[in-house]
């Protein structure tokens, strides 16, 4: 498996409590501490309410912990200025979500290359963005699609763009909010493979929260919370660990 | 293409419908914007032109008669047979028409011997003004010499010119023979040598006559009665006219303005009401395009929440939106623009049906079209400031919760 970078844990989450509300103060989460590794594939399970999502949004620098601190390689989310947590999002992490949330004006190659706009790539980085966009559609299967408006595709195919324009500026962690939440099982089962295949082939650490049992048994890493606490840690010996079908 | 722009782009090109009605709603506004403006400059440019078109703007005589007397304490004599001199001659003028043709602000100068007489003609008698001046000068004010509708534009000898009213009235024709008599001091005769209409009433009473003739007529000696003026800017008449006076005490200086304040209040409480439109309707595209942009925060809600949390920062995002204002207040603008210079020829068109020339004349003035295009432009991105700022708020996580 090859790795993306050189630290060993590439996140570290450190006494992370979150408090909703300032007069009815309700806390998600009670002091997570857990670490993960470069290239590691983490399923993140629990019931609606346990506080994944939570944790996956501060885990992606979309939301900020009332305590507690997150370490990207070391590095302290919470020293970022907006900006640039803003470009750390868009190098460093990619985003997928339950419902795929492309862009409805554009179509599929545009929402892919989105992010690179975000960026402002210019002259010829734009045209090997272009080839690397075509190249991420044609590896999650959409090679005849690229130039359909994202309205015209299946749920599934919405979803596999939003996995190419998550890969387009080739993020170091792969975030996904039951990215699988409203597919079928069959295309289920397509979503892993690729997940899988992407987490081998550019060693993309991917942190997943699902209610899928399939997806989560299949992942290197299952940590359960319950009522914002974890309640299981379980780690795959290495041997054991699913290859691409 | 930048990114911002390009996003705001396909965000109206997305939204179709919308854009087309708020497009047309800008559209209209400038259009009726650069309509009355039009109108109005034309309207006003055609009354001045009306007004002081064909005569002095700034004209220069004598002392007061009255002043002039009792300054040197004497019974002076400022009755002149049975008329009043209200003014004394200007004398030394040959001085004061040097001094002011090196002036570049003056379009015009022409001294002028003048007078009231009678026009003796069988049993008629008619009261007539006398105007003596040099036919060429006098052509930069009155245009005598393209006015003349029979005879000679340059009267010799002992002829005169005379207005078309009285030669109509009168019955009077080129080579008659007609007396001016200033009763109790002198008569003579005079040959008409030619006809003028100016199209005012002083076709009705006035005779021109060469300066030497009027100066002898009226006994002037070398002196003229006054020296009119017409100046390239009309509304710098009083400004040059107060210049004038301070530079020669000695004499009067006054300027159409002065005696025209009811046609100028007239004209500014007009511009007033022109302009007071114009706000208004700039004021309700301005309200126009910030509330379809407000309504498009909402309406994007997702897709800026998904473009924040793939990392676009919240200044590029209120640049969408600012980009979307202005894009529509240039697109409104130009189509507008179009629209109102569409209804000025429509305007001139229609006027000019049933008598072959427009009601009065309107110049569509591009410096000032482009100058109302540049503030609606300002405006609709200035719209866009609120809706910008509602972006800012939007949290992606809210929006990425609630799918």
């Amino acid at each position: 498996m090859a790795e993306k970078t050189n630290c060993k844990y590439v996140l570290k989450a450190e006494g992370l409590v979150k408090v909703y509300g300032t007069t009815v103060k309700t806390e998600v989460l009670h002091g997570l501490n857990f670490s993960v590794k470069s290239g590691e594939f983490t399923s993140i399970i629990g019931y609606s309410g346990s506080g994944k999502s939570t944790l996956l949004n501060i885990l992606g620098a979309l939301d900020v912990p009332t305590e507690g601190r997150i370490l990207f390689c070391g590095e302290d989310y919470g020293k970022m200025k907006p900006d640039e947590l803003a470009d750390f999002r868009n190098k460093n992490l990619g985003f997928i979500f339950q419902f795929h949330h492309l862009l409805p004006e554009f179509t599929a190659i545009e929402n892919v290359l989105i992010p690179t706009w975000i960026s402002g790539v210019s002259g010829h980085q734009r045209e090997k963005m272009n080839r690397r966009a075509e190249e991420l559609l044609e590896m999650v299967g959409l090679k005849a699609f690229i130039h359909n408006k994202s309205t015209d595709l299946s749920g599934g195919q919405q979803q596999r763009v939003a996995i190419a324009r998550a890969l387009i500026n080739d993020p170091t962690i792969l975030l996904g909010d039951e990215p699988t939440g409203n597919l079928d099982t069959e295309t289920t089962d397509q979503i892993y493979d690729l997940f899988r295949k992407i987490n081998q082939t550019y060693g993309t650490t991917l942190i997943m929260v699902t209610h899928n049992d399939q997806i989560a048994k299949r992942s290197d890493r299952i940590i359960e919370l319950i009522d914002g606490r974890i309640h299981s840690d379980r780690e795959k010996a290495e041997e054991t660990r699913a290859d691409v079908g | 293409m930048n990114f911002e722009l390009k996003v705001a782009l396909r965000f109206l090109k997305d939204g179709r419908g919308q854009t087309v009605f708020i497009l047309l709603g800008i559209a209209v506004g400038v259009a009726v914007q650069v309509f009355i403006n039009t109108l109005i400059a034309g309207l006003q440019i055609d009354l001045v032109n009306q007004t002081v078109g064909k005569s002095p703007h700034v004209w220069m005589v004598g002392q007061s008669s009255y002043e002039a007397a009792l300054a040197a304490n004497e019974d002076a004599n400022y009755f002149r047979g049975n008329f009043e001199a209200l003014t004394s001659p200007l004398k030394n003028w040959e001085n004061i028409e040097t001094i002011l043709g090196s002036r570049t602000d003056l379009t015009a100068i022409v001294p002028v011997a003048e007078g009231s007489a009678f026009l003796i003609r069988t049993e008629e008698t008619v009261p007539v003004v006398i105007k003596g001046m040099d036919i060429a000068d006098a052509d930069g004010i009155y245009g005598i010499s393209e006015s003349i509708v029979s005879g000679t534009a340059s009267p010799g000898g002992d002829q005169i010119l005379i207005g078309s009213g009285i030669a109509s009235d009168y019955n009077l024709e080129i080579g008659d023979i007609v007396t001016l008599t200033i009763p109790g001091i002198r008569n003579q005769n005079y040959t008409i040598g030619g006809i003028f209409s100016l199209g005012s009433v002083t076709d009705d009473t006035w005779v021109v006559m060469r300066l030497s003739q009027a100066q002898k007529f009226l006994g002037l000696g070398s002196d003229v009665s006054k020296i009119e003026m017409q100046v390239a800017d009309v509304y710098s008449a009083e400004t040059i006219g107060g210049e004038l006076q301070a530079r020669f005490s000695g004499a009067s200086v006054n300027n159409w303005i002065e005696n025209n304040t009811s046609l100028l209040a007239a004209l500014n409480s007009q511009s007033m009401s022109s302009l007071i439109i114009q706000i208004f309707v700039l004021f309700s595209i301005t309200l126009g395009i910030a509330s379809v942009l407000a309504v498009s925060v909402v309406q994007k809600s997702k897709q800026i929440g998904i473009l924040k949390a793939m990392g676009t920062k919240d200044r590029q995002v209120s640049r969408i939106f600012l980009f979307q204002g202005a894009m529509m207040g240039v697109l409104g603008a130009l189509a507008g623009g179009g629209m109102g210079v569409g209804m000025v020829r429509m305007f001139l068109w229609g006027t000019s049906l049933e008598t072959g020339t427009p009601l009065f004349p309107l110049t569509i003035e591009w410096v000032r079209i482009v100058v109302i295009l540049s503030i609606v432009v300002a405006s609709s991105t200035l719209a866009a400031v609120i809706p910008a700022r509602r972006s800012l708020k939007l949290n992606p996580v809210e929006v990425i919760r609630n799918g």
